[in-house]
């Protein structure tokens, strides 16, 4: 059997948690060896491979639950602030170059600050700093820019969603409480 | 008077906190706790605790019916920070109360201390109350205005339009002019000159209890300030805009805010655990000290006694007075001190040399010394003492 050419990348990458994204050549490659990539990273390791239009991952019953939580309660305070400030945030989120000054201003000024400050990835400037270049940077939520500036990736839309799905869980729990 | 333990009421709350936030909710909502609403809620919870909720004080009767004594109820919706919101009347009498006691303090700098003192902790007090008051009223509102924002109940436009006009009107304005600085009767502005006057008053005043009393207020207020600016500017940027940022709704905010009121407790989206490939094995550090410790030598530990315990000595000046007057006269009065301190399980010391010493200005001994007497040392425990020789004898007695 012949494997892709990218393959060990393909494989280093997904299992270290990275969000291998549609700019990327390998990210073709998965995407021309479907098939293969499902059943591979199913038989050999039992993780779901999600692939959109925009990114590849692995999903998995192993999450790093602590990362995922954090990251969450970094774009729920990015978007909340956001929105208080009178812009569109997803818009804002997809589009914009942030720079640390920006972020640090929407968490200091945050009406959450007790939830910030007892967060030791996002409680100062420092350990934002690491927080956002180091952790999301690995696994390709963010795109570096320079020293202090950043993009997200469309991995960020995996927050959203997830932000989108508890909103309608909580909705449906709220009409239906008995059947939810 | 409570027959119970505190602990056991402490204990009895932690045991039946369910029934305790039962109770919470009803009187938070109904203002009180019907006698039939407190059968049902002990039948829910299986638990006939009705006697102990009584006897340990947690219940009053009103009538035949039930509430929460205010001391219970300010603890739980301290630790569930679930706050009634307060009418800005309520806040507002802080205002009084600390005008008065800071004009009575002012007025009165000079006159009696003891009262002074008890007026700069009822000011503190007050000071304490209004602002933890403003922060449990923030708190509160934050939360309504969330659940506005968030609109998981699915309130239409123009009923939310009009809750948070409510909310506008008679919570947060009002509660603005409180805080605002810039308006002259602000209890903030109040504050203010309080605060200056705490901190003329810490560098001049001489009476050390009362000087410590203003640096303390001093400092009080500088704290209170920070969190009554933090509260202000949380109205300024998210509340007195309310309506405005209730015009648009979105899915996915109502999500983060649902998500940020309990994100310890609901599971994140999944992200695969990345794995670790450690350059070095994972047991690279127990080897390494199991490796290192075989090289220890190890000495022998000392212990070193803790230095001895300093002796308190209480000077008992009616027994050593007795025992002078029936000693006298006294030929050398150092020598007589020094036999009746060891004469009493003692050795000398400063402490309790010029403690005895006090003695000879009692009026009843005469003291007599002689300049060709030449000065006599004396050693106590840390010093070398020359003392003269006094000759002690009984006053008007020659």
């Amino acid at each position: 059997m012949v494997y892709p050419e990218s393959h060990k990348k393909i494989v280093e990458e997904l299992l270290d948690g990275k969000f291998v994204l549609s700019r990327e050549e390998h990210y073709n490659e998965i995407k021309e060896n479907e098939e293969f990539y499902f059943s591979f990273f199913k038989a050999s390791f039992g993780h779901e491979l999600q692939i959109t239009n925009e990114f590849a991952r692995l999903i998995s019953e192993e999450t790093d639950e602590n990362l995922s939580r954090d990251i969450s309660i970094f774009f729920a305070i990015i978007s909340y602030e956001m929105d208080k400030q009178g812009k569109n945030f997803l818009d804002t989120i997809q589009y914009s170059e942030f720079s640390m000054e920006e972020i640090n201003s929407l968490f200091e000024e945050s009406s959450w600050i007790d939830l910030v400050h007892s967060n030791k990835h996002l409680k100062d400037s420092d350990a934002r700093k690491r927080f956002i270049f180091s952790s999301m940077g690995k696994r390709n939520i963010i795109d570096k820019i320079a020293d202090e500036r950043f993009g997200f990736t469309a991995a960020y839309k995996v927050f959203m969603e997830y932000a989108k799905d508890l909103a309608q869980r909580t909705l449906d729990d709220k009409r239906d409480p008995v059947n939810s | 008077m409570i027959k119970a333990e505190p602990k056991t009421i402490l204990y009895f709350i932690w045991n039946y906190f369910d029934v305790v936030r039962d109770l919470f909710d009803t009187q938070s909502k109904e203002g009180i706790i019907r006698k039939e609403t407190l059968e049902i809620i002990l039948e829910k919870w299986n638990k006939d605790i009705k006697t102990q909720l009584i006897e340990y004080k947690i219940l009053r009767n009103i009538n035949d019916d039930y509430e929460l004594r205010d001391v219970y109820y300010k603890l739980i919706e301290f630790v569930l920070v679930e706050f009634r919101p307060l009418l800005p009347e309520e806040i507002e009498k802080f205002g009084t109360s600390i005008s008065e006691l800071f004009r009575k303090i002012t007025e009165g700098i000079n006159e009696d201390k003891i009262i002074l003192i008890e007026r700069l902790r009822g000011l503190s007090s007050q000071i304490k109350e209004f602002t933890e008051s403003v922060e449990k009223n923030s708190i509160r509102l934050l939360n309504e205005t969330r659940e506005l924002k968030s609109n998981v109940n699915q309130i239409d436009y123009r009923a939310k339009i009009q809750k948070a006009s409510f909310w506008i009107q008679y919570y947060i304005n009002p509660l603005n002019s409180i805080l605002d600085v810039n308006h002259s009767e602000s209890i903030t502005n109040k504050l203010v000159d309080v605060s200056g006057f705490a901190n003329q008053k810490r560098l001049s005043v001489t009476d050390e209890t009362v000087r410590q009393l203003f640096e303390q207020l001093y400092f009080q207020l500088i704290q209170s300030n920070d969190d009554l600016l933090r509260q202000s500017k949380l109205l300024t940027n998210e509340l007195l805009p309310l309506i405005e940022r209730i015009k648009t709704e979105s899915l996915i905010l109502t999500g983060w805010i649902e998500f940020l009121r309990s994100s310890d407790k609901v599971s994140p989206p999944s992200l695969l655990k990345a794995r670790k490939d450690n350059p070095y094995s994972t047991k690279a550090y127990l080897n390494a000290k199991e490796y290192f410790e075989q090289f220890i030598t190890e000495e022998d530990a000392v212990i070193e006694n803790d230095e001895e315990k300093h002796e308190r000595w209480v000077f008992n000046r009616t027994f050593y007075r007795q025992r002078l007057t029936e000693s006298l006269p006294v030929e050398n009065f150092f020598d007589w001190c020094n036999a009746e301190l060891i004469n009493h399980g003692g050795e000398m010391s400063n402490e309790k040399l010029f403690a005895l010493t006090s003695l000879l200005f009692d009026g009843d001994v005469e003291v007599l010394s002689s300049a060709e007497d030449r000065p006599m040392l004396i050693v106590t425990k840390t010093s070398k003492l020359f003392v003269p020789k006094l000759n002690l004898k009984k006053n008007g007695i020659s």
